[in-house]
């Protein structure tokens, strides 16, 4: 490698060819640039009688916003083809910090495009990317790379799971543009979330997104989301866990019910939700004796009602 | 029986020259076959299919096996039968939609083990133990206990190993037809031979390349007449639209053909499955509905239906076993202390007869 100061109009920049990482210039990397230039020389090859860029893509964003001029750079001799090059730039970067799928599966498709065998592809790289050596993880990365620019962005942000990216894919076109906007607004976990349980209700009731989305109750929850409305999201979330879990959504509504019927001062009842436990715990507050006394007493005397005759049996309720 | 797709054999050098591994090569003539040193080399073959599971079921894997008895793991928080299990067959020629075994054995592919002679030195040490109640051990948990035995002749071999040995069951479960060798040999009396059951469209539906029920029953019908008693496992119990009729009538036409005397013990267990299985299964049998249902996480980490519908299915099916005097054979399997507690009371309030704590314990 040949070391070598290189103008920043000498690049082509449009010669995307070894990038696959995916962050930005953040602001700690802007003010070093700005204060004391670029140190760490960024990695070149000669394309067509043009440097391209293998490695330092966020050196060079930082270096055009601070108006430098010039960047020192190690060249690659021309006569590596792709796949040696993209080996740089991939082990270059590889453990400095983990990569997010949407990056992983960048780094993928230009091993494979740059003609590294399916093998090798699957039992050597998919490993250190962390992921199972198998031809379907090969698949997958594949399929995600290609995923239009504002999904992957959204990948990469929210460091999205193999898991969660199949089910992405699982959606047609129309309805991953229809989700986006949702997603924009929400959280890592709650995309997860909001992917899993949309994508098993369409299976479960076996209707378009849309369809879904112009019923009565998540129709005006995903107005309030897109609108920017806080703990929307909660609300669309707990309304598609429901419609995912209609008989324990049923149950659990009805035992609030009973618990808020019985008006128990002093005393909070909770339970298991999931119902796999049919017990009720009981949780009695009191600051002295005289107050524990009548917690204790309120609550004996409750006992004669239906309510808790009610409340055990749904509890232990058995159906469909 | 089973139509075997196996497409190349694979020697473990240790056992490629052994008579029982000639035996075998003799029933799988015209298949290529390859020599190598561990199982590794299979599985990195098998990983380079685009469906791994599907391809591990068409390479076998001849070799021997290190130890083969242990307890059966049951489930975290369950309550445990008390199973021990054989390891002597690895993986499954069938392809069920609902398979653990699919996420479970990371492209192993059918394995089969030859050192029987070690297998038979591991069961006389395990029934010299002397059991205070029956111990019960069986081959089907990592595998179907009878789809090869066409080829490994396994079946007999551990009939006769376990054939008069007190206080021992041996269980051979399968969702496959009769292997004819068990019927060239006299029953042993402590020789369960079961079969998993299921409605004929979830067999056909969601049990992909297993026997029909027509077929397992008759087997069944077939190995009492010879003179085993058998067992059937309702495992798992899929829930759908009318699938108490269906139940209904598998349960019927267990009861046409075979007697309740030589029924030993019945199973139920509903559909379960560990989180990661739902997409790999949902991606190799796009066209099953199974995962498409309300299912809750449970303590130990897997995906159950709501337990009010678990017990609102074994408890109807309990009640269809009941009108034929069959409800005493009935257990549980991997369910909780609530659910066992909530079952065996109605068993007992309803039906005047208690299935705990198992049928082959009272
Ligand atoms: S028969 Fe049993 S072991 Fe074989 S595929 Fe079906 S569930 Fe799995």
């Amino acid at each position: 490698m040949v070391y070598r100061n290189i103008k920043l109009v000498d690049f082509n920049l449009d010669d995307r060819r070894y990038r696959f990482t995916m962050n930005p210039a953040d602001r700690r990397l802007l003010r070093s640039v700005k204060e004391v230039g670029v140190l760490q020389p960024v990695v070149i090859v000669s394309r067509h009688s043009r440097p391209v860029l293998v490695d330092g893509w966020r050196r060079v964003e930082a270096a055009l916003t601070c108006g430098l001029e010039e960047l020192p750079a190690l060249e690659v001799a021309t006569t590596n083809d792709d796949l040696a090059v993209f080996l740089l730039a991939f082990f270059g970067n590889y453990g400095q910090r983990t990569f997010s799928l949407a990056e992983k599966s960048l780094a993928v498709r230009k091993f494979y495009e740059f003609r590294l065998q399916a093998v090798d592809l699957i039992e050597r790289i998919l490993p250190l990317l962390e992921l199972p050596p198998e031809r379907r993880m090969l698949d997958l990365m594949l399929e995600v790379s290609v995923l239009e620019k504002r999904f992957l962005e959204i990948m990469h942000r929210r460091d999205w799971k193999p898991v969660t990216a199949e089910l992405w894919l699982d959606f047609s076109p129309a309805e991953r543009t229809w989700l986006y906007p949702l997603l924009e607004r929400l959280t890592h976990n709650q995309q997860r979330e909001v992917i899993e349980n949309f994508h098993s209700l369409q299976k479960k009731i076996g209707r378009s997104l849309a369809e879904l989305a112009r019923e009565g109750e998540l129709a005006g929850l995903i107005d309030r989301l897109l609108k920017g409305e806080s703990g929307a999201a909660d609300c669309l979330l707990t309304a598609i866990r429901q419609a995912n879990s209609p008989l324990l959504s049923r149950i659990n509504k009805a035992i609030g019910e009973e618990i808020k019927r019985l008006n128990l001062r002093g005393v909070t009842l909770d339970y298991d939700r999931s119902l796999e436990k049919p017990t009720l715990c009981l949780t009695l507050e009191a600051g002295e004796l005289k107050e524990l006394r009548q917690t204790v007493k309120s609550l004996s005397g409750s006992l004669g009602s239906g309510g808790w005759h009610r409340l055990f049996e749904l509890l232990h309720y058995e159906g469909e | 029986m089973v139509e075997l797709k196996i497409k190349k054999v694979w020697l473990d050098r240790r056992v490629a020259g052994t008579a029982p591994t000639r035996l075998l090569l003799e029933k799988l003539e015209g298949r290529p076959v390859e020599i190598v040193e561990t199982a590794e080399t299979v599985r990195r073959a098998i990983r380079l299919a685009p469906d791994p599971v599907g391809e591990s079921k068409k390479h076998l894997f001849v070799t021997e096996q290190k130890s083969f008895i242990r307890p059966c793991p049951c489930s975290p928080g369950c309550v445990g039968c008390g199973y021990w299990t054989i390891d002597l067959d690895l993986n499954c020629p069938f392809d069920c939609s609902y398979c653990i075994l699919q996420k479970y054995l990371d492209c192993q592919p059918l394995t089969v083990a030859v050192n029987l002679e070690q297998l038979r030195a591991e069961l006389d040490e395990f029934f010299s133990r002397r059991p205070a109640g029956i111990m019960r051990v069986g081959t089907g948990e990592l595998a179907d206990s009878l789809a090869l035995d066409e080829l490994t002749g396994h079946s007999y071999f551990l009939v006769e190993s376990c054939r008069r040995r007190d206080g021992f069951l041996l269980e051979l479960k399968s969702k496959s037809g009769l292997p004819r060798a068990l019927l060239q040999i006299k029953p042993a009396g402590n020789v369960i031979l079961s079969w998993s059951l299921n409605p004929p469209q979830v067999i056909k539906g969601e049990e992909k390349g297993t026997a029909c029920l027509e077929e397992r029953l008759q087997a069944a019908a077939e190995a009492v007449r010879h003179g085993y008693r058998v067992g059937f496992h309702f495992d798992p119990i899929l829930h759908y639209p009318g699938w108490r009729q269906d139940y209904e009538r598998v349960v019927e036409s267990i009861f046409r053909r075979i007697p309740v005397d030589a029924v030993v013990w019945i199973s139920l267990g509903s559909l379960r499955f560990p989180p990661d299985l739902m997409p790999l299964a949902r991606r190799r049998f796009p066209d099953s509905r199974i995962y498409e249902h309300e299912f809750i996480r449970s303590g130990e980490g897997k995906y159950r239906y709501p337990r009010p519908l678990r017990l609102r299915l074994y408890g109807e099916l309990a009640g269809m076993f009941s009108e034929y005097g069959a409800g005493d054979r009935l257990y549980l399997c991997m369910e909780s202390v609530e659910v066992w507690r909530e079952f065996t009371e109605k068993i007992k309030r309803g039906r005047r007869n208690s299935a705990f704590p198992f049928p082959w314990q009272c």
